[in-house]
């Protein structure tokens, strides 16, 4: 599942250490590593200073405060020693940080390349209050509805028609911002067909709560025989799904429409 | 909000009775309504900073109990408690209200009273001007709450990301007055930073190098630094976009070239600071804490200060991680990742140094180190969870879900957990009563309880969108498991409220110093400290805090603080002022000091704020430069005509009131040794300016390379009357010049006529430029034809209205050298001079850009 979107002899070393295949899969194994490190070092951080607070309460008898060592009202600052154990804590935690971030951005790299052009579908998002269109290879255009085939790289291209928006679906794990006069681009593939949602995640007005559309993946050859139906002509269709939530949101619009 | 109202009169109570006798007679005491509006004392302006914050915390809180009462559950359309508009209403204010007038002036409180204290010194730099802060913000945040009276405040988030930022997309009069309220904040945090910085840099006692003062101070002093730049560029991304809304340029129009991508440089440039400038205070709190009550010197002092100097500094170069999946490219991701991760690290070495330093004490879990014990728990959770957000894939995915919204409410409302504990800590000083430990334990108890209720589930449930109340289903238990923390963690406050109002009035009476181990100097003194702060001069000169009989003093060291603000105290016309420098010159013992010992009183500062309030009130209904038809736009228009009356007016009023800033020997003042501290204000302000000014050229430059840089054609076509004004300015210079050796000479007409000579100049850059834009409005040009007539207009504009201020300034002294002024004390005209000089520098760089390429 994983490996057949890498070109296996460029990393030859690393292709099993650095996540690559689906959006979701390297997020889920980058997500779950960040996870266990995160929650060790974090419990042995925070446990190790319960622990020593609690040993060293006032009245514990275990802390010692000498003569010379005591602090006095009016004194110049200055600081207690311990550098030693300081650098230590601070260089373990510097090479943890930075070799955590350096091993995801093999992945980002992996990412940033995107699919070979060859391989996948083109889909143009153009985000709208408070909606999405998408326009496929062949013109055909839909809003509301993307429909996707499975275990194919889309390659989609993002912008808006109006104000900032944020086009996610965030079970694919992909997301871009759509921003005015700019494109941005991104990519997923979706293993299991079935229907996901893609939300906006820049406020961007009144609709924002609901500016939604349903993502459908096709199993492939569903999908082939639904794209050979469409053409062109139908463009700005909304499918009749969408219908509805189309007309509610655009009640949430602005009087003012640029 | 009645609940915080208690904190101000316990204050008032409470507050620092003993204004020392005879030194200001019409000074009235902290029972007296009076005082609060009159007084300039830090530590009174402390007090009304902290008080006020706490209100806008109530309102902030309130705000947010409506949004999570909404996200009770997954709402459909027309459901919940909240319309649409009003939930994004209530999102955008709870963000500006908690970050701008809550957090940093909570913060900003603490080191008003404290820091003058910890350093030595009797009071601010420039105390009329630190009214002048307290009362910005204050009447920031009253036009902020009207703006929700307007047809609805600001909608589009505290990130107010264009172009919904624009009245094409938020169209409410509310909108642009939210917009103009940040700006009145700006600029009181602008005066507070210039304060601050020459305070610190200028007015410690001997022996208090850099090196020595306390961490409160020095987080106080980084934070200052940082908000002086990082104001200045919000400063202008929001006149841009008050222009944009009000005036009707276009930079961040929908149809503008990369305007939305420009607004998210210009904001986050600022916004990244930012988290550190709220951030920092409470760093500070935590050091002083972490020592006092352990009993321990914090570990690696000196690593812990070169890690705050790093991250200060760094601030600046990390923005563009918040802009990950906009069209930057790789490189840059790549260049902003090393920065971030890069910037991370300082604070793990804090982190650390914290913990270590409790090792070996005898730790009293008094309610101050519990909320700062507490504080840094919560930091460490939200720092392992930031590192998540610097490894940019897992960045692409957590973009705008509550990831975020957990992870900066662990790390920013982990500092005010701190900055919580810091008002226990510092409340025995500041009322001279003790709070009700128990009360205090139970707060702490409570709080946590509620903290981690609230904001831990929004990690498990990191998959909701950001600002949005229609949600996945299953995420329901958990945002409900969230509202239920959220009413904890925000009644938890009413035990504060109450132990804290109570113990105002009937608390035990708190000693100098209540806390053991405590080293600073403001323990050093009574609680409430005198009104002057030290009984005598204090000193480090023997590695320790010592006061020297103020009589002790070797006359010829006793030096004047300089004057205050623009002009005052310039040897001129007004008796008192006169007075002082015979003073300064001729009996300058310590009866002499006693005698003309520092001011604390003046009206002006509150009535200036009260005119600029009513100066943008006034234009807040303005569209495309014009008022609404009608009677509301005539009381718009009289509102804002009546307010520069009394704006221009406090002005002199305060230019001509006899004032002294705090008598003090110079001790340690690096780097602005033997510099006065009007000249350091002037260089630290106009150092803002520069940048205020870099971010217009930013802006010009980036629009214009977006649209293509060969294709923009320069608007004024004709580049002459930009030539002609070129040499009016640098003409204009050399007359200042002039006039500053006039008044060292003691050569009033020569004085006279310079100044005047600069004024005629000033003004004849000013027609010149009127003609020159009479004939663009004539060839039909204007400030919304395009983006290319935005940037001209605005950018221009910006800069006369700088030659406009220099030339009510220059006429109000010309006025003055007429009668005698300036002659034995020339630093009003220098200061001037010096702020002159930089407006014609600007003008060497506009003139290129806008004129010849």
């Amino acid at each position: 599942m994983v490996t057949e979107l890498v070109p296996a002899a460029a990393f030859p070393l690393q292709s099993g250490l650095v996540p690559r295949g689906t959006r979701t899969f390297v997020f889920e194994s980058i997500f779950e590593v960040f996870l266990l490190l995160g929650t060790l070092v974090g419990v042995v951080v925070v446990g190790y200073m319960l622990y020593n607070a609690y040993k060293y309460r006032s009245g514990s008898g275990n802390g010692h405060i000498d003569d010379e060592d005591r602090l006095v009202l009016g004194e110049l600052p200055s600081g207690s020693g311990g550098g030693r154990k300081l650098f230590t804590s601070f260089f373990m935690s510097m090479i943890i940080v930075v070799s955590l971030v350096s091993w995801t951005y093999l992945t980002l790299l992996y990412v940033e390349e995107g699919p070979s052009d060859a391989e996948s579908l083109d889909v143009e998002v153009e985000g709208y209050q408070f909606g999405w269109r998408f326009t496929y290879p062949n013109g055909h255009t839909t809003d509301g509805v993307l429909r996707v085939p499975a275990d194919r790289p889309v390659q989609l291209t993002i912008t808006t028609a109006d104000v900032f928006h944020n086009f996610g679906i965030t079970e694919l794990r992909v997301k871009s911002d759509a921003i005015p006069g700019q494109e941005t681009e991104t990519w997923f593939t979706a293993d299991e067909p079935g229907t996901y949602t893609a939300q906006c995640y820049e406020l961007c007005g009144a609709g924002h709560s609901y500016m939604s559309a349903e993502v459908i993946v096709m199993p492939p050859d569903e999908y082939e025989a639904w794209y050979a139906n469409t053409t062109a002509d139908n463009a700005t269709a909304s499918e009749s799904s969408a219908d509805e939530s189309v007309a509610a949101k655009s009640s949430l619009r602005p009087a003012v429409v640029p | 909000m009645t609940d915080a109202s208690p904190g101000g009169d316990a204050a008032a109570d409470g507050g620092h009775e003993v204004a020392r006798g005879g030194d200001d007679h019409d000074f009235p005491g902290t029972g007296s309504i009076k005082r609060w509006f009159v007084t300039t004392n830090h530590k009174d302006v402390g007090i009304l900073y902290i008080v006020t914050s706490l209100f806008f915390l109530v309102l902030g809180g309130v705000l947010a109990w409506l949004m999570r009462i909404q996200l009770l559950a997954p709402r459909a359309l027309g459901e919940g408690i909240l319309a649409p508009v009003a939930y994004n209403q209530a999102v955008s204010a709870h963000g500006l209200l908690m970050v701008f007038w809550f957090l940093s002036p909570f913060a900003f409180g603490f080191a008003n009273y404290v820091v003058p204290l910890q350093l030595g010194a009797k009071d601010l730099a420039f105390p009329r001007l630190n009214a002048l802060s307290y009362w910005l913000y204050l009447f920031s945040g009253i036009l902020f709450g009207v703006s929700f009276f307007q047809g609805g405040t600001f909608s589009g988030g505290w990130t107010m990301y264009a172009p919904l930022n624009v009245p094409t997309f938020t169209p409410d009069v509310g909108a642009s007055t939210a917009v103009l309220a940040l700006v009145l904040f700006v600029a009181s945090v602008t005066v507070s930073s210039v304060n601050f910085l020459t305070t610190m840099h200028r007015m410690r006692a001997e022996g208090l190098t850099l090196r020595n003062v306390p961490l409160f101070s020095w987080t106080i002093l980084l934070t200052a630094w940082m908000m002086l730049f990082a104001f200045a560029a919000l400063l202008a991304a929001l006149l841009v976009l008050s222009s944009d809304r009000l005036l009707g340029t276009t930079y961040f129009a929908m149809e503008s070239p990369a305007g939305a991508l420009l607004w998210t440089h210009l904001f986050w440039f600022f916004g990244h600071p930012e988290v550190y400038i709220v951030f920092f205070p409470a760093l500070g709190v935590m050091a002083e804490v972490f020592q006092t009550f352990p009993g321990r010197r914090i570990v690696g002092r000196k690593w812990f200060i070169l890690a705050m100097v790093l991250v200060a500094i760094q601030s600046f170069a990390v923005w563009m991680h918040h802009m990950f999946l906009t069209s930057i490219n790789l490189q840059v991701k790549t260049l902003f990742m090393i920065t971030t991760i890069g910037i991370s690290l300082p604070f793990d070495l804090m982190v650390f140094a914290l913990i270590y330093t409790m090792l070996k004490g005898k730790i009293r879990f008094t309610t101050p180190f519990l909320f700062v014990f507490g504080a840094l728990l919560l930091f460490i959770i939200g720092g392992i969870t930031g590192v998540f957000l610097g490894a940019v894939v897992l960045d692409y995915e957590f973009r705008g879900t509550y990831w975020v919204v957990a992870h900066f409410h662990y790390v920013m409302v982990g500092g005010v957990t701190a900055l919580v504990g810091g008002l226990y800590y510092w409340f025995p000083k500041m009322t001279g009563r003790m709070y009700d430990e128990f009360l205090g334990k139970l707060h702490f108890a409570v709080y946590f309880v509620g903290f981690n209720l609230l904001y831990f589930p929004l990690f498990v449930a990191w998959e909701t969108p950001r600002r949005v109340f229609d949600y996945a289903p299953e995420l329901a238990p958990w945002h409900q498991l969230a509202t239920v923390g959220g009413f904890v963690l925000g009644l938890s406050f009413l035990i504060m409220f109450y132990n804290l109002f109570k113990s105002a009035f009937v608390g035990d009476p708190a000693p100098d110093n209540p806390w053991e181990y405590a080293t600073t100097a403001e323990w050093a003194v009574s609680s409430p400290p005198p009104l002057e702060n030290f009984d005598g001069t204090p000193t480090y000169r023997d590695g320790h805090l010592e006061f020297i009989d103020d009589g002790e003093v070797a006359p010829s060291e006793e030096r004047s603080g300089g004057p205050t603000g623009a002009a005052v105290s310039d040897g001129g016309v007004t008796a008192s002022a006169t007075r002082a420098v015979t003073a300064d010159a001729e009996l300058p013992t310590a009866e002499a000091t006693e005698v003309e010992g520092p001011s604390h009183a003046s009206i002006w500062p509150f009535v200036l704020s009260a005119g600029a309030f009513l100066v943008l009130l006034g234009l807040s209904p303005l569209q495309d430069a014009a008022f609404p038809e009608g009677m509301v736009g005539a009381a718009y228009a009289t509102t804002a005509v009546a307010g520069g009356v009394v704006t221009l007016g406090s002005l002199v009023a305060m230019g001509l009131e006899p004032f002294h800033g705090p008598v003090f020997e110079e001790g340690e003042a690096w780097p602005f040794a033997g510099i006065d501290n009007g000249k350091v204000g002037m260089w630290i302000f106009l150092a803002s300016d520069v940048v205020l000014f870099g971010g217009f050229l930013g802006a010009y430059v980036f629009t214009r390379v977006a649209f293509g840089w060969t294709g923009w054609e320069p608007i004024p076509s004709d580049p002459i009357p930009g030539l002609v004004n070129t040499y009016i300015l640098l003409t204009s210079s050399f007359t200042v010049v002039l006039a500053l050796v006039a008044a060292e000479k003691k050569h009033k007409w020569g004085l006279v006529t310079s100044l005047g000579a600069t004024f005629v100049l000033g003004i004849g850059f000013l027609v010149n430029k009127g003609l020159e834009w009479q004939h663009l409005f004539h060839e039909g040009l204007w400030l919304s034809t395009n983006v290319r007539a935005s940037t001209f207009f605005l950018t221009t504009g910006l800069h006369a209205a700088h030659v406009i201020a220099g030339l009510v300034v220059a006429l109000y002294l010309t006025a003055r050298a007429w009668r005698g002024a300036y002659l034995e004390d020339s630093r009003s005209v220098e200061y001037f001079g010096l702020y002159w000089h930089f407006v014609d520098i600007v003008w060497l760089f506009l003139f290129p850009l806008f004129y010849i390429l």
